[in-house]
């Protein structure tokens, strides 16, 4: 996964592409660099691994839009937003919708590396969480509806008989139904299948 | 649709009201064949019974009649066989030779169980019942010889008076007697032996029991009906043909709950110990059945009756409702052509009777509604007139005046009240003439009457119509025209006034004569020119503008202007032209008249505006330059923006290059490209520097010699609308002579606008009523200064000696330019700009300029003794 990280440039200024690129292949990263949003757009698909430096201010679509623009689609890719002089309300907006960082030009090489770096960690561990978050909707989605019910009193912590009282069957096949939706979601203790159903669920990020 | 009845009994009302006619006609049947059965039932019953009775009575009489015959008849049979017996030669052969010896005491010779000679057996064949015992009796009454046919001896109480037994005469002899309870039927009869000689009696003793009575009735009776002997005093029962019916020795009462019981004496077998009854029983039994069968018969009867009651009955109320089925339809399509109803209101369903009642009712109604409905409208539109005339007297501007033949006044509105000073309460019935016109109209007043009654030529309504004098109440007069209408009502010709006060019109006219002045009176020049172009007016005013044209009132105009004459007259449109005679300008305004054909020219002389105008379009395009350094902040943004990029690109490289030669990385190629690169961008760097320098740098200063007073005023009209906003008003502490400067006034005005500005800033931190700023201008010996003063917050010391450093700035928005800019501008005007300060007591900013030498520079410099005008400028 490694060897396939790559770090988007899109910026409108030649200089400051093949700049950029000089200076972060320096750090021994992979670069590609696009002249507008709609370039990146047409060479980018989601799922690519990365992080996305993209300048605030670019004729046609904006930095601000693009970012919005991914964010609709639901295209999770790391953005840090590059800004000029006197951009910073600019840059503002871009941390509150969403963006990991911001910098300033003219750069600092360090805080430029650091700020890419931890933006590749935060996209491997969003990666990892999406594809886990894949596989346990699809395990999820073998579960009979019955164990879906099961499972969602389980997880908030109701004991077998108040299980079974509640859905009107035996205890005994309440624990039927436990011990298949523990197989089925590959679970080896109620404590992971509780952390895989708020994986799932979104409400671990 | 109310019915009184409907309130007394709702529920039966409307359970007949449900129902139809023919259900009603079998109810009403049913009713009355229940009645006529009723009372048939009483009735004839009892009548049948009684008659019944009566007639039973009559048989049974009839029957025991027959009974008690029976009975006679065969007593008498008994009689004549006991005179056979008596007259039969064997006895009186027997009897010959016999002799009986008159004796006291003569015992009786008894045949027992056999039969004598003497006695044949006649009974048997008479059918008679054989009798228990016969007797020869003597003479004297003793009995000498007894036939015994059964067992039981002859009672002996019997042989003591046998007198009883033997008749008078030589008739037989019947009676019957009584042992006892026992009764006898004895009969005796002569007996004489063969000589004639009478021997004495035979007696024939028959006992009265069962046998021989029912032999008596012979087996007539086929019910079970009987026949008794009946002790007449005791009413006990002796024999009965039933006895085991009738039990013998019972009373005859205790019968008569289960027999009629018939009683018949029977006086030719009496004459003995005793009184008997022949009864007949008939039993109850029969007599009831019988009486069953009869009411069975009338009851079957009546109630055929009764049926056919029904079927007449509902048959005819049927063919009634039928009719009225009909009728009710007829009426509903009446009512619906009639009065116009869509529904019939009633249902098709239920009593006929009650719908009609119903529909007639209703009808009634509508009739009734109707009848109010076109009253009312009657009324209303009366209403309406009434309300209408009145509206129209009420409301008319004009006062309208009723006279009647005589010139009396009949009626008047509140106009005539108001116009004419009509008094409410006496105008009625005074002559309107004397009272409301001036005594020299009388005459034309009455022509004007006399005309109204004739007929127009075109048959139009008579009117006559004239302006005449109209005198008030109170003896003031007005003009007024008048329109007299006669009215003819009934026979009654009356003439309605109407009168319009003239007297505005009258001054309108007035005043029209009057404005005709206003043109020769105008100080603008006014021409009205004919369609020819021929001038044939011009007012007094208009005399140097036709002077400049070369032609004069009565001449023709220039034939420019002839043309644009024409097009205004042909399009019928005004048109505001100019005429730029060189000294004078004048705004000409064509208006044409089409109707008169005419175009009246009002001019104005312009000259003096247009100057000032064209003053004024110069000082705009100075001021177009202030704002673009005004919006110098912005630029420098963009510029700095600009400056960013390939300074951003130059550290790029640079860092880049300097970690692969830190990382060993010693390829020369991409480093010598790098650093190709960084040269580049710091050409790319330079050449927006340069860019912006031409851009700020101008071409050689502009100077005019005008007085430093004016750029200070102009600049505290310039922040007017700040120091509205701060609550503020700038003291301007100007000297009151003018102080001759050289400058570039746009530039002056710039550097006077940035430091009202930052003072104006400063000032924002202080309370409202506070804030003071000032602007003054002094000489100063060979120098003039122009200052600002406020006492707002100050400036630190440590600031003041980087106040005029570019890019130095204590504002959020600001960039630092301003003071620095303003400093380089009075510098290149050999000036020079100072600040002072105390922190919390104010700042003070002087700018010195050289005073201008006028006599010297008026050769090549303007000299503006009057600021122009800047209007709209803030």
């Amino acid at each position: 996964m490694q060897a396939e990280e790559t770090v988007f440039v899109v910026d409108d200024d030649e200089a400051m592409r093949s700049s950029l690129k000089w200076l972060i292949e320096s750090m021994g990263m992979h670069v590609e660099t696009y002249d507008s949003a709609q370039g990146f757009l047409d060479a980018y698909f989601p799922g690519r691994a990365g992080c996305l430096l993209l300048d605030v201010r670019m004729p046609g679509m904006s930095g601000l839009e693009l970012q919005a623009y991914l964010a609709r689609r639901e295209q999770r890719i790391p953005v840090i937003i590059i800004t000029g002089h006197g951009d910073v309300a600019m840059a503002v907006k871009a941390m509150k919708n969403g963006a990991v960082d911001f910098i300033e030009k003219p750069f600092d090489d360090e805080a430029l590396i650091v700020s890419i770096r931890n933006a590749l960690q935060y996209d491997e561990k969003q990666r990892a969480l999406r594809s886990q978050r894949a596989d346990l909707t699809a395990r999820m989605s073998e579960l009979t509806p019955r164990e879906h019910e099961v499972m969602a009193m389980v997880t908030d912590g109701k004991s077998n008989k108040e299980i079974a009282a509640a859905l009107g069957v035996s205890a005994k096949t309440v624990e039927v139904h436990r011990a298949r939706v523990m197989d089925k979601m590959r679970a080896d203790s109620l404590a992971e299948l509780v952390r895989m159903v708020m994986i799932a669920g979104g409400e671990v990020s | 649709m109310k019915l009184p009845r409907l309130s007394i009994k709702p529920a039966v009302y409307r359970v007949l009201r449900n129902l139809p006619m023919p259900l009603i006609a079998m109810l009403i049947g049913v009713v009355v064949g229940l009645a006529v059965w009723g009372v048939l039932d009483q009735l004839q019953n009892r009548r049948v019974a009684e008659i019944f009775n009566k007639e039973l009575s009559a048989r049974l009489d009839l029957r025991s009649r027959e009974s008690l015959l029976r009975f006679d008849q065969y007593m008498t049979n008994y009689a004549a066989t006991a005179r056979l017996l008596a007259n039969h030669r064997r006895l009186a052969q027997y009897l010959e030779p016999l002799f009986w010896f008159p004796e006291e005491d003569v015992e009786p010779v008894v045949y027992e169980k056999f039969q004598p000679f003497w006695l044949p057996d006649f009974f048997g064949r008479n059918a008679l019942l054989a009798p228990s015992h016969v007797l020869l009796m003597d003479t004297r009454g003793q009995v000498r010889e007894i036939y015994q046919a059964g067992a039981a001896p002859l009672p002996t109480e019997m042989l003591a008076d046998t007198s009883a037994w033997v008749g008078e005469g030589d008739d037989v002899h019947t009676v019957l007697a009584r042992v006892g309870d026992r009764p006898f039927l004895v009969v005796s009869d002569r007996v004489e032996d063969a000589s004639g000689y009478g021997m004495g009696h035979l007696v024939v003793v028959v006992p009265v029991d069962a046998a021989f009575l029912s032999a008596a009735e012979g087996g007539v009776s086929d019910d079970d009906s009987a026949v008794a002997l009946v002790d007449a005093d005791e009413l006990r029962i002796l024999a009965s043909d039933a006895p085991q019916h009738l039990i013998i020795g019972t009373q005859l009462e205790q019968w008569k709950d289960r027999f009629v019981v018939t009683s018949q004496s029977l006086p030719e077998y009496e004459g003995s110990n005793w009184n008997m009854l022949f009864a007949t029983f008939i039993p109850n039994s029969s007599v009831e059945a019988i009486t069953s069968r009869v009411v069975d018969v009338v009851r079957k009867q009546r109630v055929i009756a009764a049926l056919a009651f029904v079927v007449v009955f509902t048959l005819l109320i049927y063919l009634v409702s039928a009719r009225l089925n009909r009728v009710l339809a007829r009426m509903t399509r009446f009512s619906q052509r009639a009065l116009d109803i869509q529904q019939p209101n009633f249902k098709r369903g239920g009593n006929q009777l009650l719908l009609l009642e119903d529909w007639i009712q209703h009808f009634t109604n509508l009739v009734l509604k109707a009848r109010e409905e076109m009253s009312r409208r009657h009324e209303h539109a009366l209403r309406e007139t009434e309300a209408l005339k009145a509206a129209v007297m009420e409301a008319s501007l004009d006062a309208i005046v009723t006279l009647d033949r005589a010139g009396l006044i009949i009626d008047f509105n509140p106009m005539a009240e108001s116009m004419l000073g009509f008094d409410p309460s006496d105008a009625i019935q005074s002559d309107f003439a004397r009272r409301f016109l001036d005594p020299s109209e009388h005459a034309a007043f009455l022509g004007m009457l006399a005309e109204s009654g004739r007929w127009q030529i075109d048959h139009r309504r008579p009117h006559a119509r004239g302006e005449l004098r109209a005198q008030r109440a109170d003896g003031s007069q007005l003009p007024v025209e008048m329109s007299i209408v006669p009215i003819d009502i009934d026979t009654e010709r009356v003439y309605t006034l109407y009168i319009h006060d003239v007297t505005q019109r009258k001054a309108a006219e007035r005043e029209i004569t009057g404005l005709a002045r206003f043109a020769s009176e105008s100080p603008n020049p006014i021409l009205r020119v004919n369609c020819e172009g021929l001038i044939v007016y011009a007012n007094a005013a208009s005399l140097e503008l036709t002077r400049g044209w070369g032609t004069s009132s009565g001449r023709l105009l220039p034939t420019a202007w002839i043309d644009q004459v024409r097009s205004a007259l042909q399009d019928g449109q005004d048109r505001e032209l100019e005429d730029d005679q060189g000294e004078q300008v004048y705004s000409l305004l064509f208006v044409p008249i089409p109707d008169l054909d005419y175009v009246n020219i009002y001019a104005r002389d312009i000259t003096e505006v247009r100057r000032a105008e064209q003053e004024s379009r110069q000082h705009q395009s100075e001021l177009v330059h202030v704002s673009r350094l005004s919006t110098m902040g912005e630029m420098a943004t963009g510029m700095a923006h600009e400056l960013n990029q390939p300074l951003a690109a130059i550290v790029n490289y640079a860092k880049g290059a300097s970690r692969r030669l830190q990382n060993g990385v010693m390829d020369p190629e991409p480093l010598v490209e790098a650093m190709r690169q960084v040269s580049s961008q710091a050409q790319r760097a330079g050449e927006i520097i340069r860019r912006l320098r031409a851009l700020v740098g101008k071409q050689a200063p502009t100077r005019a010699v005008m007085d430093l007073n004016y750029p200070a005023r102009e600049v505290c009209g310039f922040v007017e609308f700040e120091t509205a906003k701060l609550d503020l008003r700038i003291e301007q502490d100007l000297v009151d002579i003018e102080i001759p400067v050289s400058i570039d006034l746009v530039q002056i005005e710039q550097v006077l606008l940035n430091l009202v500005r930052n003072a104006l800033d400063a000032l924002a931190e202080r309370p409202a009523d506070e804030r003071r700023l000032a602007v003054f201008t002094r000489v100063n010996g060979d120098h003039a200064v122009v200052g600002v003063v406020d006492n707002g917050p100050g400036i630190p010391a440590e600031r003041m000696e980087h106040l005029f450093d570019a890019f130095y700035t204590t504002k959020e928005s600001g960039m630092g330019m301003g003071l620095a800019i303003s400093q380089t501008i009075i510098e290149d005007h050999g000036g020079e700009i100072r600040a002072e300060s105390e922190p919390g007591q104010g700042t003070l900013f002087q700018v010195r300029l050289p005073l201008a030498d006028v006599a010297a520079d008026v050769q090549d410099t303007t000299v503006i003794e009057q600021p122009p005008a800047a209007a709209g400028m803030s």
